[in-house]
């Protein structure tokens, strides 16, 4: 009824209803700060970069050169190579990873006596820096007092020994499986606490209809596990695809770019060969693929859900 | 079902081993070699004799000049990046969760966006940029590179944390005379802290882990980490193994005491979001 406010007290609370507006953003602004500052800004800087032959002998003169950095980078065979390697890798790495760390979380959720042992312990692989993981993958291989050398002299089979790094046939697998060594056992917990959250009487159900083991696997589990899948496989696909430094530290690209994968090929040319415009556009033709490659990763598994 | 199908448990067993010989043999090869004396090691037998076991590797490791700066720059960055994600990473959430306010899906999209960036591109112009701001080889630098990249999980995880929690205790707490901030460290923090805990796990393995930014902005010992020292090891101490064995078990050491503390809590944390 009585509507009449003195003008300072209502000129004070138009301040504070002001500063309960914008304290929400005070809150969330360090956190953009940081993130849009410090990764948003320099992809953009370096989408810009790629048109340009800037060095890093002296960065701050550099001539705008068009889309001459990526004529050059498609006609490099060692960035095909690399781009062949880095396509291989993260197909296999994330295709082999889902298949294993099913086959796992199918092992992690049987109610076996000591399971809880198996599955606290999971995880250790990925928590590890990978600089400890390559010089476990490293150590194991030598060739002369290496593990898996040792191990094959005692079963008789000494031709078979060789030094596995140094090796162009091997050295990619033992990439490979050192993405799986770190990565499955993260996927494995993932699936198996989906698998949990399934509820028991669709199983139920599935059995009185006459399913055995397998079409449960196919029919119940699986369907139940894709939004998990497909999380997974993004955030690996991004994962494997970006990674350097599995490659850069256990085998530097070697030995004759047998293991060369984009990521180490675009560092040496910026930061080695000091032509950072023209590993600039390299790096943007990663981001490129990448984009496409997690927009057909989200297209194939929401397919698989309509069917 | 219990006792009922032995051949399953069998088949069960027999899995597991398969995994976990492949996932832990690694380790505990670098763990058993790491305390043993060099002609030990480059003796080519499984197992040493006794006479062969000792502590020397470590002693050696502490002595060789700069282990002991790589040891302390690691814990100082990598326990900053923790502090500093969990605390500017929770205020994010608080505001996403608690607020109505324009672009909240828009800053949420523009935090997890660069998750998808290559690395290495977003490297060159960063490096430049680090070098106006006087940032290069120096801790604050590599913190808040670091920080940069722990905080979009954080912000993420937490934000579904916070919205787990009902509304009506916050307002209970605002009626009780607290403050909105007051709301976030007493009401909030409390209920939070699986999450609070994973989220500062996360950021101090990415920190304790990174080599790439560090090999870049890193220019003198002042900083160089732990990755970086066990990486020039590596290669300047090329045939002697014992010593880059216990470097690594030291440098694994802290990430393997945290997360038997954490291990819990890691599996529901970081799935969280993605299970519900």
């Amino acid at each position: 009824m009585i509507a009449v406010t003195p003008q300072r007290n209502s000129s004070l609370s138009l301040w504070q209803n002001l500063g309960r507006r914008s304290f929400a953003y005070w809150l969330i602004f360090p956190v953009l700060l940081l993130i849009l500052g410090l990764n948003l800004y320099p992809t953009i800087q370096g989408i810009l970069t790629s048109f340009t032959n800037q060095s890093l002998i002296d960065p701050s003169h550099s001539g705008y050169i068009g889309i001459d950095n990526y004529f050059k980078l498609l006609q490099d065979p060692v960035f095909r190579v690399s781009l062949g390697h880095s396509l291989e890798l993260t197909f296999a790495a994330v295709l082999l990873q889902v298949i294993l760390g099913l086959i796992m979380a199918h092992l992690l959720i049987q109610k076996v006596p000591g399971i809880h042992f198996f599955r606290s312990v999971a995880m250790i692989t990925w928590v590890l820096p990978i600089i400890a993981s390559v010089v476990m993958f490293r150590f194991i291989t030598l060739p002369n007092y290496g593990l898996i050398n040792i191990v094959l002299k005692e079963l008789g089979l000494a031709p078979l020994a060789r030094n596995w790094f140094g090796d162009e046939k091997y050295a990619f697998l033992l990439v490979l499986i050192m993405h799986l060594w770190r990565n499955v056992p993260f996927y494995a917990i993932a699936f198996m606490a989906a698998m949990q959250a399934i509820p028991a009487d669709l199983y139920e159900a599935a059995r009185i209809d006459g399913a055995g083991d397998w079409r449960q696997f196919w029919f119940v589990t699986l369907p139940n596990l894709r939004y998990i899948i497909l999380v997974m496989v993004v955030l690996h696909v991004t994962f494997t695809f970006n990674n350097f430094d599995f490659v850069f530290l256990s085998t530097g690209g070697g030995p004759v770019n047998a293991t060369e994968v984009l990521p180490t090929y675009i560092y040496k040319q910026a930061w080695n060969g000091y032509a950072l415009g023209y590993a600039s556009a390299g790096g943007v033709i990663m981001l490129v693929i990448l984009v496409v490659l997690v927009l057909v990763c989200n297209k194939f598994i929401k397919g698989l859900s309509e069917q | 079902m219990k006792g009922a199908f032995p051949i399953r448990r069998l088949v069960t067993y027999f899995g597991l081993s398969i995994f976990y010989v492949f996932l832990l043999l690694p380790i505990a090869w670098l763990v058993l070699s790491s305390f043993r004396n060099s002609d030990s090691v480059q003796s080519g037998r499984l197992i040493p004799a006794s006479s062969e076991l000792t502590f020397q590797n470590y002693v050696e490791t502490f002595q060789i000049s700069n282990f002991v700066t790589y040891l302390v720059n690691s814990f100082v960055i990598a326990f900053s990046v923790m502090l500093l994600t969990v605390f500017l990473g929770s205020l994010g959430a608080y505001s996403l969760s608690r607020f109505a306010m324009k672009g909240k899906k828009l800053f949420m999209m523009a935090a997890l966006l660069p998750q998808f960036f290559p690395y290495v591109l977003v490297l060159i112009p960063f490096y430049v940029l680090m070098s106006s701001l006087n940032l290069v080889d120096t801790h604050v630098g590599l913190i808040l590179t670091h920080s940069s990249l722990t905080l979009p999980f954080a912000l993420w995880m937490l934000t579904g944390y916070f919205n787990a929690i009902p509304v009506e205790l916050d307002q209970a707490a605002l009626i009780d005379g607290c403050s909105r901030l007051g709301v976030l460290f007493r009401i909030l923090y409390p209920v939070a802290i699986p999450g609070l805990v994973v989220a500062g796990f996360f950021a101090f393995v990415v920190s304790w882990g990174d080599y790439l930014f560090v090999s870049i902005l890193s220019q003198s010992n002042q900083t160089q980490t732990l990755p970086i020292g066990l990486q020039t090891f590596m290669s300047s101490l090329e045939v002697r193994w014992g010593l880059i064995t216990a470097g690594t078990v030291l440098a694994i050491i802290p990430t393997v005491i945290f997360f038997s503390i954490v291990q819990r809590r890691l599996v529901s944390g970081l799935t969280a979001g993605a299970v519900k």
